[in-house]
């Protein structure tokens, strides 16, 4: 297996990747916008006269709307400015551009405002103090309502040895990628293109498309190196007003987001209330009930996923003969829920593993036996009545629970060690299509994603070709086109890079073999390639020939070029299990065993990380290097959710702490440098049986620290971030 | 009297600076007004480390330093890897180690690293070293590769 090292450090680390945020192009305008002063309210009148009163400026707000788009706004429920009505703070009601970035700060302050303050809706609870009674459901403030069950729930609970029933409750948590949302705009004629730093060219391009009414064929999205994506740069945030901004002015308009708005106005995942409710006889879980509450920000009605999506979760890998799970999605005066890397999943496992931990204490039975006596397994239907397929999960568990026990025999008696379960499954989206271009020396990958730091397009796709094809890393480049040149791609989100566009990349690799075996007179697994004397041959029985002998005329100038598809293939669940709403089936399925040794300091409540280890079911390892680096990332972030990440809101709306000096992501002295071990043999959706890695390291942390913490110091914190007060309060330090 | 300070040298060349404004700081001067984007904006307000470059050999917060308060120095960019041997050395030593996943916290991990060997020498403790990289931010490595690329680092130094 090889090693190679990404090709694209030696340009990060010359600072020479050009990132969103570096775009600068001749006679360019620098935009800002113009935030709501207030989370709700009806606009009476934004005036844009004073900013259009300063020399060179230009000023967008929805009056101009009619004007600037051939056709109208493109969609009617999502307009670009709001026209009646704020539904969060800092919601852009104009956008001004000017020659620097200082005038362009004065023309937005000198935009006037007039809004009439509504009362905010801040705090889920504060609206649904009696949830999960009756009058929830017919609040307005609800968008969503998803509810499916399977079994007799009833029986399970009233005949149950042991029924526990608890609350949790989980915060938002910002994507901190450190490069902020940038792009450069540039609208000629007909022609609207953007330069953005992005995961999604094709979702930004359709997503533009439908926001501004014109044609997809009209927008160009061109993709830069990415400073950290983690979900935040998956969809449309400020393209659409640069491009409005462009359009105005004439000339390229740059914009982006400072630290503090890249707080205040990111999507991301927002806070939930969860009830979790366990029958148990005779040691198995006889019925689960699952109730959520989550706060879906300023989302709209009919367009909220991510209730429906993130409530599987909730009954987390685990067996049970009935159940029932009911979620509400609330709308509240907040940016709307956004993903944010494997969204909601963490808090989830937070949730069900540290409750089914509650669950086995109170039936008397070891709280790490209680789960592996319950874990899915290859054959077993998942309560949805979706069929599970290999699953490394069980094996990870045993290897994890080895590495606890031996951790428990060597901690200091004031040490705690816990072990946390998560699951996950590699995404599709609508799918993806790649083509291969093989010239006399090197072969390239031509796609449509842009590389986020992961590495699973830089080098992921690179192994995938490399081992379809035989050809060594260093001939194999790929290139990052636009949306006009591109062939289509969903984009990196979901852990689907390798697992869906790598299958495309194997296809196409496919018919790159039949075609040059077609060439060579011979069948294609007759036909391989390698690097002789600096040109590729292609050797079959024939005998081996170099490329440039087998190119055609027309070939001569570009290569052999061969395509690959991969579209979703809908696995299924059993529909008769919904009684509202919408749920999906997982593409296949993942599972992570996490270990962690924690200290807890019984003064302050302050918890130290101590060591951690992680079990990763994988399917099959495409790059050890890479893959090493999605875990050893995924457990920093997670302990940011398990120990100091929250975003704080005031009753108003305001974001109280948008800054990384009171909003704290983990630093370098407080992550151990964690053991990592991936677990192979269970098959999944991508190639060579690979699954997706982005998002599953960081689905257990939160639950494994929160195990650990009550292992060390009896804490059963039901909350999250597990911060100093939380634990202190827990252990009534406080 | 003090003689006035000579002109700014940004990695070894002489920095026009013809109208900029006194409130200008080191970071907008040399990704706006010098084109040396190598150096990164993250926060702006001295959190996260992205924006660390050398003044004269020191470790330094380009987004909290005014560009007239450095006036006379020089300033080392990770745009001047080429001509810096210990920036180069790091640069090495965090490829060998795939120290860098989006790259967007790289330059300033490397420059300020440097700036820790050129100052305290190759035979500071590793503790130490990863003391003083403590305000560099890092969302996407979670370290631990950071961690071996400065004991790679460290130990490749002369």
């Amino acid at each position: 297996m090889s090693v190679a090292a990404r090709s694209d450090l030696e340009v990060k680390l010359a600072g020479r990747a050009e990132y969103g945020a570096d775009l600068e192009l001749p006679g360019m305008l620098w935009g800002a916008l113009v935030p709501s002063p207030v989370a709700h309210g009806k606009i009476r009148h934004v005036d844009l006269g004073g900013a259009r009163a300063l020399p060179g400026v230009v000023a967008v707000g929805a009056d101009d709307l009619a004007t600037l788009l051939p056709r109208g706004q493109g969609d009617a429920e999502r307009p670009i400015f709001p026209a009646d009505e704020v539904a969060y703070r800092n919601q852009p009601l104009a956008a001004v551009a000017a020659p620097t970035l200082a005038e362009a700060r004065r023309a937005a302050a000198a935009v006037r405002v007039d809004i009439e303050p509504l009362p905010a809706l801040v705090d889920l609870e504060s609206e649904f103090p009696d949830w999960p009674g009756p009058d929830a459901a017919r609040s307005p403030h609800i968008i969503t309502h998803v509810h499916a069950r399977h079994g007799d729930l009833e029986e399970a609970f009233r005949t149950a040895d042991h029924v526990v029933e608890e609350t949790y409750r989980t915060s938002s948590v910002h994507h901190v990628a450190l490069e902020p949302h940038a792009c450069v705009a540039s609208v000629v004629g007909d022609r609207w293109t953007v330069r953005t730093t992005t995961q999604t060219p094709f979702g930004i391009r359709e997503d533009l498309s439908l926001l501004l009414g014109v044609p997809e064929a009209s927008v160009v999205v061109e993709g830069t190196w990415v400073g950290g994506g983690f979900g935040g740069k998956g969809a449309s945030l400020l393209e659409p007003y640069a491009l409005l901004l462009s359009r105005a002015a004439g000339r390229p308009v740059r914009l982006a987001l400072d630290y503090r708005q890249e707080f205040e106005l990111g999507r991301t995942t927002l806070p939930a209330v969860i009830r979790l409710a366990t029958a148990v006889k005779a040691g198995r879980i006889v019925g689960r009930r699952v109730r959520l509450l989550l706060d879906t920000g300023s989302s709209l009605p009919g367009r909220d996923w991510s209730t429906g999506y993130s409530i599987g979760f909730l009954l987390g890998p685990y067996t049970t003969a009935a159940f029932e799970v009911e979620g509400y999605g609330v709308r509240t005066n907040k940016p709307a829920f956004g993903p944010h890397r494997a969204p909601f999943a963490p808090q989830c496992a937070f949730a069900v593993e540290s409750h089914l931990g509650e669950v086995a204490r109170v039936a008397g039975i070891d709280p790490v036996r209680f789960r592996a006596d319950h874990l899915w397994r290859d054959g077993d239907t998942t309560p949805m009545g979706q069929a599970v397929g290999p699953f490394g999960l069980g094996a990870a568990l045993a290897a994890a629970t080895a590495v606890a026990d031996r951790w428990r025999a060597e901690a200091p008696a004031d040490h705690g060690v816990g072990i946390g379960l998560g699951f996950w499954s590699t995404g599709t989206g609508a799918g993806g299509e790649a083509r291969l271009v093989l010239t006399p020396t090197e072969l390239r990958v031509e796609q449509g994603e842009r590389e986020i730091g992961s590495g699973s397009v830089q080098r992921g796709l690179v192994a995938v070709a490399e081992r379809a094809l035989g050809l060594p890393p260093e001939r194999i480049r790929v290139d990052y086109l636009s949306t006009a040149d591109a062939p289509f791609d969903s984009g990196v989100f979901g852990s689907r890079t390798v697992g869906a566009l790598g299958r495309a990349v194997v296809e196409a690799a496919t018919a790159l073999r039949a075609d040059l075996a077609a060439r060579s007179g011979v069948a294609a697994r007759d036909v391989s390639l390698a690097v002789e004397a600096g040109e590729i041959v292609c050797r079959s029985p024939n005998g081996r020939r170099t490329v440039r002998s087998l190119l055609t005329a027309e070939e001569a100038s570009r290569g052999i070029v061969a395509s690959g598809r991969h579209f979703a293939k809908s696995n299924t669940i059993d529909e008769r299990r919904v009684v509202a709403g919408s749920f999906y089936p997982f593409t296949d399925f993942t599972g992570a065993a996490h270990v962690a040794e924690v200290s807890v300091d019984r003064e302050t409540g302050a918890v130290r990380v101590e060591r951690y280890a992680a079990f990763q079911d994988i399917g099959t390892v495409v790059d050890p290097a890479t893959a090493r680096g999605q875990v050893e990332g995924g457990i920093a972030m997670g302990l940011g959710i398990a120990l100091t990440e929250e975003a704080l809101w005031s009753d108003d709306g305001r974001l109280l702490n948008p800054h990384l000096l009171d909003y704290r992501i983990p630093t370098l002295g407080e992550v151990p440098a964690p053991e990592v071990t991936f677990v192979e043999g269970f098959p999944g959706a991508g190639p060579f049986g690979a699954k997706g890695l982005g998002e599953p390291p960081i689905i257990p942390v939160p639950a494994t620290v929160a195990a650990a913490v009550r292992d060390a110091c009896g804490a059963h914190v039901t909350e999250l971030p597990l911060s100093a007060e939380r634990v202190a309060r827990t252990l009534k330090l406080l | 009297m003090t003689p006035p300070p000579g002109p700014l040298r940004v990695n070894g060349r002489p920095a026009d600076l013809t109208g900029m404004p006194d409130s200008e700081r080191l970071l907008d001067t040399l990704r706006w007004r010098l084109a040396l984007k190598g150096t990164k904006e993250g926060c702006r307000t001295g959190d996260c480390g992205a924006c660390t470059v050398l003044v004269d050999g020191r470790s330094t917060l380009s987004c909290l330093t005014l560009t007239r308060e450095v006036d006379g120095s020089d300033v080392t960019t990770i745009d001047g890897a080429a001509d810096d041997a210990e920036i180069a050395r790091v640069s090495r030593a965090f490829a060998a180690a795939g120290a860098l996943q989006c790259g967007y916290c790289t330059p300033g991990f490397v420059v300020a690293l440097a700036g820790l060997l050129k100052e305290r020498g190759s035979s500071a403790p590793v503790e130490e070293l990863l003391d003083g990289l403590q305000g560099n931010l890092c969302r996407c490595t979670g370290y631990a590769a950071i961690v071996r690329g400065v004991a790679l680092a460290r130990a490749e130094a002369p």
